[in-house]
This record gives structure tokens, sequence and C-alpha cells, in this order.
């Protein structure tokens, strides 16, 4: 039992043979879809069910009334409590592994109650890694350089044009708060209007990390720190701000993975600073998965930190299924294998430089859709999880029910994750669903191509709502002569 | 429903006022004295209250009682000290664009509301706004530019304090930048959790989340719905569906620069306007206050009622609500 793995042969072997009972909780299981194939007794806990029940190790309890959710750790707070998640979790016996997406200090708590452990580092310390302000200084420390940058209070306009002309940034800016993600927390400020749309996310929310708004292409890549050392994923496009997309503005909206996304030598500088800052992760107490963006100059082709991640995220999914993936091991193994603590050795070093090598990588792109119109419904029709097929009109047909994304055959094929259900409100910046394709959906000039916007819209029209019923007060009518009440 | 609405004018309390509140207090009386009259503070009690907490409001609050009638029970209902619990439900939000503008939908019962913008002139200070209470303000503006908004702060905790509509007059009588009405919502005790939004004729802005059991949080928020800084009454913020209404008017705000009247006009529409006139929790007006041009106007979806400080006009309005609209979310 606690003989050591020697190689990626008997590290899969040994997943395969997995008896611990482990299961990723979450909104959806899409972040980690497909670890199920990879790790027996691998189970997905979701509030939503994308598939309508038809996904074989997903289990989705029965809606009971709750608190209003204000995050994701509230949905996973909500599922811990919930008496058919404690039932299964009991039923099937063992000692219960526990990964998510986001938790807190409560899910812990609740982790503890069920005799679960929770493998990732404590929340404590991935909150502490979270703020931006911390990954600057990381960073700085491992040799990974930040964007320009100076981190103050903001107390109003003035006083932010005057901090940035004592450190040299300019006016055209980039604000980020301690915490959040996907651009609602960051804010692009070149004018006053700017400044007043974010005014109360900027001022009395503490230090703020006021950046040089540079021209660049964000990316994204995924590592993980392992006691081998840090294991590192391929560097992805990131779809940014798209309008068919997101209403977000600079929001991320999707990523592409293919070999020669960037020029060579940013690849290997990526990789390697990424391998800098999972070591210097390791130094500070940090183990397992965590994501990084890097902000790549269009001009220059020089390379700086944006944003850490400590923990799986939207683009873990594009990691986990590209062709090195399944030619070694998803990179989210090494993370179930990190906490296990089972032995292991493992030539870090040999595994990185295959994994850098654009013949393992195979080209494939997912896009976020959300509700881009400023409306409210409520959602009736929602086209379903699912292989779609593009005819040769540009329109979409449903083919053939699968949760395998790489069922997808061809580029006239797409794999639809849906996440809109039929009786939610659709909104602005309500998730409709992911889809999935081969090949890219960006044009050498990173913008949205044709083909990617034929799908979006052809996934959109499969959206029908029924409007709310509005009520009617009125009409303004002069009236003297009334009784009060 | 049936809505009776009147704007009226006076400078000092007076005869208007007098009419006004013999007109009210049967109905306010029997809503004090629901639980019996020995449940609320004794007068000397309100009148210590006052003095404590608001001595500056003295003067006027002894006028108000002369007219009302000097009787006990009306003088300790119009202390506001301690008064029975209510709940109501509200959004809020101030514009982001160039001049500062807030925008509310007051949320209630059309059965338990005066339906009556008041403006006053009272101890030298114009104030115009949504009366409550007879001199209690729900919203409402002053000569100063200080405009100033409640919504109910989604918790039930009830403690030893005022109701928040004599706290907005307070504010109002008394203040007049968004700094000293915020020194002021923070030291003055509430009798439940209400969040009170206030900004200048400057554009200086502030959100006093206020509660009887905790110290008052003074935050930056622009954004004001029925919960404070966590829902702690999960089914009232279900039901009134506070956190969408938040994170709808958040969205709104940082997404697009949006001209002035069409954010308005999201007050008037799903999911902010609300139709549970029946379950009462209807949206009864959307009241917009201009800091700058000492300008309200009240608006419902197929009407409009501008009012100016400076200039205000006694007038009516016959408002019809829709009863019995069943809610999207059934």
């Amino acid at each position: 039992m606690s003989a050591e793995l020697k190689n990626i042969s008997e590290i899969r072997r040994h997943f395969h043979r997995n008896e611990d009972p482990i299961y990723f909780i979450s909104a959806t299981n899409f972040n980690l879809l497909g670890l199920d194939e990879w790790c027996k007794n691998f189970k997905y806990i979701c509030y939503i069910d994308c598939y309508g029940g038809k996904h074989p190790n997903t289990f989705v309890p029965s809606e009971q009334p709750h608190a209003e959710f204000q995050s994701i750790e509230d949905i996973n707070n909500y599922l811990l409590q919930h008496k058919e998640v404690i039932d299964l979790i009991k039923r099937r016996g063992g000692k219960p592994k526990f990964v998510f997406l986001m938790f807190d200090e409560e899910t812990e708590r609740l982790s503890k109650e069920l005799g679960a452990d929770v493998w990732f580092p404590k929340a404590k310390l991935r909150q502490k890694m979270d703020n931006k302000i911390e990954t600057v200084r990381i960073g700085n420390k491992a040799g990974v350089p930040s964007v320009p940058n100076t981190l103050s209070v903001v107390e109003s306009y003035d006083n932010l044009k005057e901090i940035c002309d004592k450190a040299g940034l300019g006016h055209d800016l980039v604000l980020q708060s301690a915490f959040g993600d996907s651009g609602h927390t960051t804010f692009f400020i070149k004018s006053e209007a700017d400044f007043r749309r974010h005014e109360h996310d900027i001022v009395g929310e503490g230090e703020i990390k006021i950046m040089k708004r540079i021209d660049c292409r964000g990316s994204a890549i995924e590592g993980c720190a392992t006691k081998e050392g840090t294991i590192v994923g391929p560097l992805m496009t990131e779809l940014v701000g798209f309008k068919e997309l997101t209403p977000y503005r600079g929001g991320w909206c999707g990523n592409e993975i293919l070999s020669t996304a960037f020029p060579p030598k940013v690849r290997q500088k990526a990789r390697e600073l990424t391998f800098k800052f999972g070591e210097q992760l390791r130094k500070e107490g940090y183990r397992g998965y965590f994501e990084l963006d890097f902000l790549i100059d269009k001009k220059t082709g020089d390379i700086w930190l944006g944003e850490l991640n400590p923990r799986i995220t939207g683009c873990s999914s594009m990691t986990n299924h590209a062709a090195f993936a399944h030619a070694d091991a998803p990179l989210f193994l090494f993370h179930l294998l990190e906490f296990s603590k089972k032995k292991f050795s493992l030539d870090v070093d040999e595994l990185n430089s295959r994994w850098a090598d654009p013949k393992m990588i195979d080209s494939w792109s997912q896009m976020v859709i959300k509700h881009t119109d400023d409306t409210v419904d409520i959602a009736t029709e929602v086209p379903e999880t699912g292989i779609y097929r593009m005819k040769e009109d540009g329109s979409i047909d449903f083919n053939r029910f699968d949760y395998h994304r790489r069922a997808v055959e061809s580029e006239n094929e797409a794999f639809f994750l849906r996440i809109l259900q039929p009786g939610d409100y659709r909104y602005e910046g309500a998730d409709i669903g992911i889809l999935v394709t081969r090949g890219r959906s960006m044009t050498n000039g990173f913008k949205l191509n044709e083909r990617g916007k034929r799908w979006i819209h052809g996934i959109k029209n499969g959206v029908h709502g029924r409007p709310l019923p509005t009520a009617e007060a009125g009409p303004a009518l002069a009236d003297p002569a009334f009784k009060i009440m | 429903m049936q809505l009776n609405w009147r704007a009226i004018s006076e400078d000092d309390p007076g005869p208007k006022w007098a009419g006004l509140f013999r007109e009210y207090w049967p109905d306010y009386h029997r809503w004090w004295a629901r639980e019996g009259a020995e449940a609320r503070p004794g007068f000397l009690d309100s009148h210590k209250a006052l003095r404590a907490h608001m001595p500056e409001m003295l003067p006027l609050y002894d006028q108000l009682v002369e007219l009302a009638g000097g009787s006990d029970q009306a003088a300790r209902f119009l202390s506001f000290y301690c008064p029975p619990p209510y709940l109501s439900s509200c959004s809020q939000a101030i514009w982001p664009g160039a001049e500062p503008v807030l925008v509310r939908n007051y949320d209630y019962s059309p059965k338990a509301f005066d339906s009556l913008t008041l403006r006053t002139k009272w101890q030298g200070r114009a104030v115009m706004g949504t009366s409550d209470g007879l001199w209690g303000l729900v919203d409402g503006i002053n000569d100063a530019g200080l405009a100033v908004s409640l919504t109910f702060g989604g918790r039930r905790v009830v403690g030893d304090g005022f109701g928040v509509p004599l706290i907005l007059r307070y504010v109002l009588q008394t203040c007049e930048t968004a700094a000293e009405a915020g020194r002021a919502l923070a030291r003055i005790p509430t009798h439940m959790s209400y969040n009170v939004t206030v900004v200048d004729a400057k554009r200086q802005f502030l959100t006093a989340l206020m509660a009887p059991d905790r110290k008052a949080v003074i935050t930056h928020q622009a954004v004001a719905t029925n919960h404070q800084e966590r829902v702690e009454w999960a089914s009232h913020a279900r039901f009134t569906a506070t956190v969408e209404r938040e994170r709808y008017l958040l969205q709104r705000m940082t997404l697009h620069v949006e001209p002035e009247e069409k954010f308005i006009n999201a007050f008037l529409r799903p999911p902010l306007y609300s139709s549970r006139f029946d379950q009462g929790f209807g949206t009864l007006y959307t009241a917009v206050y201009r800091p700058q041009r000492l300008q309200m106007e009240m608006r419902w979806p197929r009407a409009r009622w501008p009012l100016d400080l400076h200039d205000f006009r006694e007038d009516t309005r016959v408002i019809y609500t829709p009863e019995g609209v069943s809610s999207a979310a059934e």
C-alpha cells in the first residue's frame, strides 16, 4: 500500500484503483469535467444539474429552501448541510475527501463535521494568497515581475491622479481591489466619469492595486506545486470582454489552447516564470493547483504577472483535456496525488519539458456564453447539454447527448454545457452555458472569428424566455375631491 | 387600489399640519397602540430620549405636540421612540453620472401609506420629501442640497431607538453635507435595521447600515436594498429578492455609462419594480432627487410629478396601484 509510485504509469494505475471517495463539490462540475474517468470513486456534487440527470457521476440533491447565495462558498456550504448529500456521503462510506472551486472557513468546519478532509491548503492561507496585493509581493520574491503599479488607499479621483503622478504611472489606469475575479473588481479608469462608475468599489475599500494600463494580450497558465517541484501546464490565450459573450468590459469569457498561441520565446518564458512562482508558493506554505494570468505586451512581448488564483479556475477544464493530459495525466491528478499522502517520485523537469513540446498540444477553445442584453425575463427554453453540429448554412442542430467534451469530432461540432435552466431568470450577465469547440474561436488578431460568432449566435438563438409581468400604476389625474384612508 | 396623493406645503407648523394630524391620527393611533399603549415607552422616557439624542428637535416637537392636541399618547407617538416594528422593502442607488442624482423605489403596502409629499420650512430650513408618521420622512431633500433615503435593512432585531423616519427628518433639519449626515446617523439609536443613503450637492455620498444591536457601519455603498453586509433574514431576503436587486443595480452602474433617464427608468420595471402590492411589498413610487437643483420627482409607470423645493406647488394626483398582480417568481 505504501509502496512508492515511481512513474506516470504507476500514478495512473494508483488512481484507477483508488478506493478513497473523492468529491468535487461546486455549483456545476464544469471545472473538473472528465476527472471522474481518471480517478475511481470520484464523484461530483452539484447545485445545478447541467445534464438533466444523465451524468452517471454527478449528484444533484433536490432543491431545499436556503439562504440567498451570495457566493460559490455559500452554495457549497448549503450542499454540505443538505441531508441528501450527507446521506450519499455516509452511504458510500470510507474517509471522504473534498475538493472545491471556492471554500471558506465555514466549509472547512462543515467538512470536519462530516469527517472529511479538504484536499486544498487552508482557506485562510488561500484567502491571503488570493489578495492581489499579496500576489505582487510573492511575485517580486520569486522574480516574477508585475505590471508597473503602486498600492494605495484611494480617496477621490484627484487623489488617485496625485498618487499616479508620484508613481509615474500616467492617468490611463487599471485598478484592482484586493479580491475578485472575472473583471468584477478590475476597473479601467481614464477619466473622472470612469472613476464615478466604480467609486463605490474603490473608496473605503482599503489598499487598491493601481496599474499603468498597457496594451497587452491576456493569457492563462496553470501549475501544480508538488513536493517534487512545480508542474506547469500549457499557456492559453484568454477571451476577454467580447460583447457577444459578456457584458463585463475586460471580463474573462473563455480560453483557447493551441501550440502556437504565442511565440516560442514567450511560451518558454511564461513556463519558467510559472515554475518560479510555484516554487515560491511552496516556500509560502501553499501547495497544489494554481493559476496565473500573464499580461503579454503586444509590441515588446514583455511578460507581466497579472493575477494569481490559488485554486482551480474556469480554464482548468482546458488544461485537463489537452492532448498532453491524455498522454500523461491531467494536471489535477497531480494535485490529488500531492494531497493523497501517497509516496511518489517524479522527474518534474522531464515532465515539464515534455509538456512544453508543441506536439503535446492540440487545439481547443471554450466560450462562456452570458446573456448580454439589458433585459430580464424567465428562460423557457435553453439548448440542452450535448454535441451540436453546424450545418453548411451556419445554423446549428442538436446532434446527440454526451457529457464528454472530447466526443467533439471535428470543427463542425461543439460540446455545449447548459448552465441556465428553464425557469431561471435570464438577466444581463447570467450564464447561459459553456461551448467547447475544436480549433480556434479567435483570429490571429485576437478577435472573435466568424465560426465563433456563428456558434454563439446559434446557441443564443435557442434560448427563449417569457417576459415578466409589468404593473401599471397611474394615470396622472388631478382630482381634488377625495377623502384619504 | 386607488391612492390619492397630495403635495402640501406649510412653512411653519400650523393649521395645515394640525389638519393632517387629525386626519391620520386614528389610523396611526390604532397601529401604535396595537400591542397596548403600555407596550410603548411613556412620555417621560420618550421626551428624555429626544432630549438626549436630538435636542435640536425639541422646540419643534413641543410645537407639534401642542398642535396635535397635547394628549399623552399623541406625544408618545410623535416622539417616534420605540414604535411598533414595521417592515418595508425598497431599493435605492446613486446615479454615477456627472450630476448627483439619488433614485429610490419605495416598496410597501398601499394600505399603510400616507401618500403625502410634504414641504416645510420648520426652524428656517426648507425640507421636502415623502412623509411618514406626520413629521417623519422616508426620503427627502433640504435647501442645502442634502438628499436622503432609507431602505429596510432586512433584520428582525428590534431594540431601543427611534423610528427611522424621524432620524431622516433630523438629518435634513440639522445637516448640510453627507459627512455631517454620516456622523448623525452613526450616533442616533434606531429601533430596527435600516440602510440610509445620503448624497450632497458636491456628490459626496455614503450609506449608513444602522441597527439597534450593533454600531452603525458607514460605507461608501452607492446602492442599498434590503440586507446589510450579509443576508441575515433569509425568507425576507428571498421574498423581496434583495440580493438580485442589489446585483442588478450594481451591474447597471458599473457596466453602462447610462444616461440619467435610462437609469431612472430601470426602477420602473422588474426586477426593481415590485408588483406584490397585495403582499405589502409593491412599489408605491419611484422618487428622484437632484441635490444640485433642489428638485425631486415622483414617478410611476404611467405618471410623473416634478416638485421644486423653492417653487413648490400644492397639488394632488390619483394613482391606481394594480391589485392581485402575481409576482414573476411564482
